[in-house]
């Protein structure tokens, strides 16, 4: 399934999307396969597939411990690659978008890695340390691989590089409402709904807001403001890290979480309308 | 991204004016004490068998080079309304050279350095505090100078519209590889001026050690162009070049993108950055930054490396030579030419970056020579 078709069907249901984010491999690929099976049966909607990297500037303490430890463990590209057919061949339809840093898809050669994750079942691509300035290469190569290269906008981004972003992007745009990294948050600050909005004037394309969102009513919040839909991420690594021996103990928590977030997309969306 | 736009309009406005630059050469020049000398070394001439002079920024206030591309960003960082500065060290001369600018400019610093590193950089911690720096421990990934400057990327993202994130070699997003390499090439701006006055012509070849690569591209710079002067690039090579031993990104890493620039290093077949290793902290970044890596890669600049042993060999040398402790990371341009004598003629005429002073090294070097 497309990302536009999900967000289609959405708009039909009347729901704000969830996207919940997840490095594969942490702490091993069984773990991650159940992990995302779990998500998407309990609520997600979009999954954000990462491939680890070992300098994740953009992220945390917590995926950069998540990221160590999936490397540590032996995980590689090709392995996560692996990993998206290994999704499609359980039979999941949902849209996979697949974050990593640069150098990843640039030591395969860009136009490979993204054919290969095309051909695995992959939609989208986010790569957070490649501004829209440095995105030729993604851009074309995306467009021969047709995948969609997704962009960021930060509290940061001026109305002229918002404008450049919105001209060239596709799929949805990634919205970090805080200046800073990936991380659960305590409160999510006004930033993140002012940006919602602003970003909102520009364009209508689908927004999805991410960073420091880990609850229903931060979901809710975003979605209020003005965005599709809400990714989380760290916070459910945080769940399953307490018992790595027995990760899959905490199963039953991720998808009550993901359920409750996936319940604040809903309420945010029937708030907005 | 927009906070990089921000620095290089900035950088590109001031820099260029006047009163910036009287104010940075009043400060180069009675705070740091430059220019530093060119000094002919007779003893370690005769015992390569040509013609070295030593380029003297063991003199610069602080015992490096490092203090002069940071008292230039201090000042920018004034011109741009910002209240703070955060850095990040390994060998910890750019750490103490931050805090010393930003308290001649009144700002504000932090510093953010390896948990490993602060072990073995013990009296440069000691001066970076006593300064008024706070110094950050960073214990995620190895430890070492990348993780450093991860984690200071990542507190720069919070933090931008009122701290300067001052950037300590030529590597990183641009515009910085630009900024720092302006600032440091007041170097090679002064061995230009004082080799023509002492020998009445261009140096034959230049060696400078690196890994980023701000000393050598600030001695490198002006001499770019003229296509006689050979331009020698010292990289640490660690124990062995085994994988996980060594720093020499040259000769066993390969082109990838890592904070913010495309060049030089050192990764795994998966694209995943690899820690380098050698005993100098300063020479311990995995890449090479962009424009190093171009004018190596391009055949300007010659790439070559020192094993640790050699260094320790070669800074008793510079010891015995020339009474003079050189940091670890200058002994590898040291070593380089004791143990590669053939590559210079005798009429040449060499200028050695001598970079750094060797206190700091002073625990590490002795231990060595007690062990071994």
């Amino acid at each position: 399934m497309s990302l536009e078709e999900k967000f289609k069907e959405l708009q039909i249901k009347r729901e704000g999307a969830h996207m919940p984010h997840v490095y594969y491999g942490d702490p091993h690929e069984e773990f991650s396969l159940t992990l995302l099976e779990t998500l998407v049966k309990n609520g997600a909607d979009i999954l954000e597939f990462g491939i680890p990297f070992s300098d994740p500037t953009a992220d945390g303490p917590t995926f950069q411990r998540v990221c160590d430890r999936a490397l540590k463990n032996g995980i590689t590209p090709s392995k996560c690659i692996e990993g998206i057919k290994k999704l499609r061949l359980k039979g999941i339809k949902n849209p996979i978008v697949v974050t990593t840093y640069y150098n990843i898809p640039y030591a395969m050669g860009v136009d490979n890695f993204l054919d290969r994750i095309k051909k695995a079942g992959a939609q989208a691509i986010i790569v957070p340390n490649v501004p829209v300035e440095e995105a030729d290469v993604l851009l074309t190569e995306g467009k021969k691989s047709q995948i969609q290269p997704i962009f960021q906008i930060a509290p940061t981004t001026t109305e002229d590089r918002l404008k450049k972003i919105t001209d060239i992007a596709s799929g949805f745009l990634y919205v970090i409402g805080v200046e800073g990294v990936t991380g659960v948050r305590e409160s999510l600050g006004d930033s993140t709904l002012k940006l919602v909005k602003r970003v909102r004037r520009h364009t209508d394309m689908p927004l999805l807001a991410g960073f420091g969102i880990s609850t229903r009513q931060q979901a809710a919040a975003v979605i209020t403001a003005g965005a599709d839909g809400a990714i989380a991420g760290s916070v459910y690594a945080r769940i399953y890290e307490k018992n790595l021996n027995k990760p899959e103990e905490a199963l039953p928590k991720v998808a009550s979480l993901v359920a409750e977030i996936k319940q604040g997309c809903k309420e945010g969306y029937i708030k907005q309308n | 991204m927009p906070i990089l736009i921000q620095l290089e309009e900035a950088f590109e406005k001031h820099y260029p004016k006047p009163e910036f630059q009287e104010k940075l050469n009043m400060l180069l020049q009675d705070y740091a004490g430059r220019p530093t000398p060119l000094y002919n070394a007779k003893n370690f001439s005769k015992l390569i068998g040509c013609k070295v002079y030593l380029k003297r920024e063991d003199l610069v206030c602080g015992g490096s080079h490092k203090l002069n591309n940071a008292l230039g960003q201090a000042l920018l960082t004034k011109e741009m309304g910002k209240t703070r500065m955060i850095t990040e060290t390994a060998a910890g001369q750019h750490g103490l050279a931050t805090a010393m600018a930003g308290n001649v400019c009144g700002l504000e610093t932090e510093v953010f350095m390896g948990v490993k590193d602060i072990k073995r950089q013990a009296s440069n911690v000691k001066r970076i505090k006593l300064l008024g720096a706070k110094v950050t421990p960073v214990d995620i990934g190895m430890g070492v100078l990348k993780d450093a400057v991860s984690d200071t990327l990542r507190k720069w993202t919070a933090c931008s519209t009122t701290t300067h994130y001052l950037m300590g070699s030529t590597v990183g997003p641009h515009p910085y590889p630009e900024i720092v390499a302006s600032f440091q090439s007041v170097i090679g701006k002064e061995i230009k001026e004082q080799i023509l006055k002492k020998e009445g012509k261009l140096p034959d070849t230049i060696v400078a050690c690196g890994s980023g690569g701000s000393n050598a591209l600030g001695a490198f710079r002006p001499f770019i162009n003229k296509k006689d002067v050979r331009l020698i690039f010292v990289e640490g090579g660690g124990e062995s070049l085994e994988a996980d031993n060594s720093a020499a990104a040259f000769k066993i890493g390969k082109p990838g993108v890592l904070h913010g620039s495309i060049m030089q290093v050192l990764q795994d077949e998966n694209g995943q950055i690899k820690p380098s290793r050698t005993r100098a902290a300063g020479l311990n970044y995995p890449g090479r930054g962009p424009e190093i890596s171009n004018l190596v890669n391009s055949g300007r600049a010659k790439a070559v490396f020192a094993f640790d042993n050699l260094v320790f060999e070669a800074a008793k040398v510079m010891c015995r030579t020339e009474g003079l402790i050189p940091a670890l990371e200058t002994a590898h341009a040291i070593a380089y030419m004791i143990n590669n004598k053939e590559e210079f003629d005798k009429s040449e005429v060499v200028i050695l970056n001598y970079s750094g002073r060797g206190d700091k090294d002073l625990e590490s070097i002795m231990r060595y020579f007690n062990e071994s």
